[in-house]
């Protein structure tokens, strides 16, 4: 590659800070090698990152090529983390490489994410450098940035002030300049944010996807691998399209649905699929949502998102937190909606309410080789694995603690669930049993059961399955158990923290109305998928994703009818119910296209 | 679970060669109206010259072909209520071939697996009718008392499938890593008696016993639950108490905070009248076992920090190590709240130069802002 290409190249990666300084963000990088886009924390640590995630084998480095407005001495930072500190090296160690020059400083050594000083470099008269990150461990380094300086002065580490100072650094507006406009955004590509998708697509409206991810599914996608559970209920054609067989969870078959699911979607000429794009604000007026913004994971472009409506599927509810919706996050008092079991008591429903929720889970596998493996010793991650040994992870891998927000401390969730798996692994491996065992994959992605629930104009609960309550609009049945789970650390602190344990309530059908699926105070805001408008018992049985499948498709159909008559999600439920329903029923019927099965 | 299982799995061990050691192997003869002597296979505290008598209740377990079985109430000599009993007499079928198993199971006052005993006249058998071995008992006795156990939410048609091959590369397929689990957790060759007598202990009865309980229970009763080592009876009694009953039993209920199990520790800190707070003596027992309780008690602690007082929170900064970062962050922000006193700055600095300590760098964060 020519400098001149490169250098157009390389425009849209760096920030020209003032005359001697660039900020580089890591995510930009021209070619990430081994290492992965991580979004997932955005809203927390400020910005997605580079991760070395190797599972013990480094990674390849990442590459990318800086041009410099002037030659010069420059000072470099890079903004890292230490995700597991303590009396041993730090697990996610790294190198940068300027040129040919490995600058000597080990990096990913600080608690917190922050700078570190790596040193200086000379920028000669070409006014380029080339820039690797060079993985020291194969265990999860982290590169948010690199920042280059004439001056010394280190750049701001505490979340607030680096916000501010990215701002100015970047000169980035307030608002993105490229506007788009659509009959209905939704935000989420899992399987709820999918199926509204496909039913609003089917009925012609003009759809954008947007979501943080290469692949679409969510929980369900091949980065994650929870396989579907539920009925199809009404939707049974669209979810088809959608979910998985019910391999073992972590299972790599996920692979084959994903190609049939990234399939189906793209196939449809009026979903806009905006992948690898998070959505980062959104803006209520009068209680109307105007628009919702987003950034791409990499080159970092920003897009406005405008529709007279929006869809929330994006599990952690942050369409409806921007906008002000009202939502709810832990677990009710036992009172509050009459939710009793007596025989689980206190670890079904509290007597006192308080934070704890359902966890999230990082699932993993590893397989059988022909020769003897070896995995490194990781002293790091003991303190959490203990003497706890394992090959693979299912859905009791699952970590939640009352002092861990499922949303604002998901990163330390997920180094918590990596901690216990390569811990658990490293201790299975001194049995000879499993001298040939190798770790043949781990997500690095969490996967939530429960976060924030958006308040609707019903709130579903346990009763309300309990007694099998057949509403007007109910738009939504499922059979499957209502399943509650708990840390069993709770019942015996020898225990280990990451291991959960499910409590089954099992009915026979319970129905799910429309109005849990749009807000009760943000007039054009649906809501699919585990945000959904539920208590936290309400939640243990519909949580699942054929389920929350159901719900998005339901969604997807209503906002064609309020397209239709230019009216409010509630609207439908008060004025065009009949309509409604009639559509559901009529739509089961249509024949599964060849091309989408 | 399995770490769980394992322990127990190993004291049973232990405590079954213990006993049988100096014992008759032959079994116990059972006794038709009451108990003197500890069950054979049991989870319960037996306290030596311990006798029981059975009183009839109007419960009754229904067994296919057979029909029903009734529920008996163990009672002590001063008539209060220790153990549900019953006499089972089941069929077990495995292809077609049935036989009878009899068992004496027993319950908890809140409906928990609580033991059992054999019949020496009449031994469990397996498939191949050879009789069971005193492994074979103490495995069942550890499969009952797993009311997770994988036998929970499965049918007998799921747990003797074989398991289907997987095509794909990945990690092993669920179905043989089932059959697996359940050829370790069942005693072998006696898949159905095992089935069977796990979903007679953990069925539907459960609910019925501890309801019968609720209903019958004395105050003698409750009192005598919250002095039990049992958790649920720990639970069942914290349930029920009011002010005064918390105020009466304040030195228990602070041990079983020091002593007992995540869940019930969370469920006092939850539920402590508010008088408590209010009142440092009473508060003192309690912010006392801060540094030993486990996190999810401690952070349910830290929810009453701003009614603690000064001198607990000098002592709580001699403890900042065993925070997690959040609960750190919880107690610097009610420190600032509070104003910053000498003793506790100390404290903090001490701790903010430590480099041992992973969460220095937020106290030194806190301090800085704090002295700007």
């Amino acid at each position: 590659m020519n400098r001149i290409v490169i250098s157009i190249f390389t425009f849209f990666l760096v920030n020209i800070v003032g005359a001697q300084d660039i900020l580089l963000e890591a995510e930009s990088f021209d070619n990430p090698g081994g290492w992965v886009v991580d979004p997932q924390f955005v809203e927390q640590m400020g910005s997605p990152y580079l991760m070395a995630h190797g599972m013990g084998e480094t990674v390849q480095n990442a590459t990318t090529q800086v041009s410099f407005e002037k030659s010069g001495q420059y000072h470099i930072w890079v903004r890292t983390m230490n995700w597991a500190p303590g009396e041993w090296d730090a697990p996610g160690r790294f190198n940068l490489k300027v040129d040919d020059t490995m600058l000597e400083k080990a990096l990913g050594l600080r608690s917190g994410w922050g700078w570190e000083y790596v040193g200086e470099t000379k920028i000669g008269k070409n006014k380029s450098a080339h820039i690797e990150l060079v993985d020291l461990t194969g265990f999860n380094g982290r590169c948010d940035a690199i920042y280059f300086s004439t001056s010394d002065k280190e750049p701001p580490s505490s979340a607030k002030k680096l916000a501010e100072w990215r701002k100015t650094v970047t000169a980035e507006s307030n608002a993105p300049e490229e506007i788009k406009n659509y009959d209905l955004v939704i935000v989420g590509g899992g399987i709820a944010g999918c199926a509204a998708a496909i039913a609003s697509a089917e009925q012609g409206l003009k759809i954008a996807l947007v979501h943080d991810r290469p692949l679409l599914g969510g929980n369900a996608s091949s980065e994650i691998r929870v396989h579907t559970e539920g009925i199809y209920g009404n939707f049974e054609r669209i979810l088809r399209m959608l979910d998985t067989e019910h391999y073992p969870n972590g299972h790599v078959e996920a692979e084959i649905d994903q190609e049939k699911r990234d399939k189906n979607v793209k196939s449809y000429e009026n979903i806009d699929l905006f992948l690898n794009w998070r959505a980062y604000d959104a803006k209520a007026e009068n209680n109307t949502i105007q628009y919702v913004d987003a950034r791409h994971t990499s080159d970092g472009k920003r897009i406005r998102f405008t529709a007279p409506r929006f869809v929330d599927s994006t599990g952690d509810g942050w369409i409806g937190f921007w906008a002000g919706a009202e939502f709810s996050y832990g677990r009710e008092s036992v009172d509050t909606y009459d939710e009793a079991w007596e025989k689980h008591g206190e670890l079904w429903s509290p007597k006192e309410a308080d934070n704890a929720v359902m966890g999230s889970s990082v699932l993993w596998g590893s397989k059988e080789m022909e020769t003897d493996q070896d995995f490194s010793e990781v002293p790091w991650a003991m303190p959490v694995a203990k003497s706890y040994k394992e090959v693979k992870g299912e859905w009791q891998w699952e970590f939640s603690r009352n002092d861990l927000n499922q949303i604002e401390d998901a990163e330390e969730i997920r180094d918590h669930m990596l901690r216990a798996i390569y811990g658990s692994f490293s201790n299975a491996k001194k049995e000879p049993e499993n001298a040939k065992r190798k770790l043949e994959w781990v997500s690095y992605l969490v996967g939530k059961r429960e976060s924030r629930r958006l308040v609707g104009d019903h709130i579903f609960t346990f009763k309300d399955a309990v007694n099998e309550i057949k509403f007007p609009d109910a738009v939504v049945v499922e059979k499957r158990a209502i399943d509650v789970h708990y840390q069993t650390v709770l019942e015996d602190e020898n225990n280990p923290d990451f291991i959960s344990e499910a409590l089954f309530y099992k009915g026979i059908q319970y129905y799910i109305p429309y109005r849990s699926l749009y807000s009760k105070n943000i007039s054009n805001l649906f809501m699919a998928g585990r945000n959904f408008s539920c208590s936290h018992i309400g939640l243990g049985g519909p949580r699942v994703m054929r389920t929350t499948g159901q719900m998005g498709a339901a969604v997807g159909f209503a906002a064609s009818l309020c397209e239709k008559y230019d009216v409010d999600p509630r609207d439908i439920y008060t004025g065009y119910l009949p309509e409604y329903l009639e559509l559901i029923e009529s739509q089961k019927y249509r024949k599964i296209p060849e091309s989408k099965k | 679970m399995r770490y769980r299982l394992l322990n127990l799995f190993l004291f049973v061990l232990w405590y079954g060669n213990a006993q049988f050691a100096l014992t008759d192997i032959g079994g116990a003869v059972l006794q038709e109206n009451g108990l003197d002597r500890q069950p054979e296979f049991f989870n319960m505290p037996w306290e030596y010259g311990t006798k029981l008598v059975k009183k009839e209740t109007s419960m009754f377990i229904e067994v296919d072909s057979i029909g029903k079985q009734n529920i008996g109430l163990l009672v002590d000599q001063r008539e209060r209520p220790i153990l549900y009993v019953s006499d089972i007499e089941t069929p077990v079928c495995a292809d077609g071939d049935c036989k009878l198993m009899n068992i004496r199971l027993y319950w908890t006052l809140l409906g928990d697996y609580a033991g059992f005993d054999r019949d020496s006249k009449l031994p469990l058998t397996k498939n191949d009718h050879d009789e069971f071995s005193m492994a074979d008992y103490l495995k069942l006795h550890l499969l009952l008392t797993d009311a997770n156990s994988i036998l929970k939410q499965r049918k007998i048609d799921e747990l003797i499938e074989k398991p289907k091959p997987s095509e794909g590369n990945g990690p092993d397929a669920l179905s043989g890593a089932t059959i697996k689990e359940v050829k370790e957790t069942v005693v072998s060759g006696a898949l159905y008696s095992c089935y069977v007598a796990w979903h007679l202990v953990h069925g539907q009865l459960n609910a019925k016993l501890r309801e019968y309980t609720s209903s019958q229970v004395t105050d003698e009763t409750v009192f005598q639950m919250l002095h039990s080592a049992n958790s649920n009876y720990q639970m069942f009694a914290l349930g029920r108490f009011d002010e005064a009953n918390y105020k009466e039993h304040y030195a228990r209920i602070a041990n079983i905070f020091e002593t007992g199990i995540p869940m019930v520790r969370g469920f006092i800190c939850k539920n402590l009248p508010e008088k408590f707070w209010k009142t440092p003596k009473l508060q003192n027992l309690f912010w006392n076992a801060f540094a030993d309780v486990d996190i999810n008690t401690r952070s349910l602690l830290l929810e009453h920090l701003n009614s603690a007082s000064t001198e607990t929170l000098e002592r709580i900064s001699t403890h900042l190590g065993v925070m997690t970062k959040n609960q750190l962050k919880i107690f610097l922000e009610q420190i600032g709240e509070n104003g910053l006193v000498e003793p506790i700055r100390k404290n903090l600095v001490v701790f903010a130069n430590d480099e041992k300590q992973t969460y220095g760098y937020i106290v030194n964060q806190f301090l800085e802002e704090y002295e700007l």
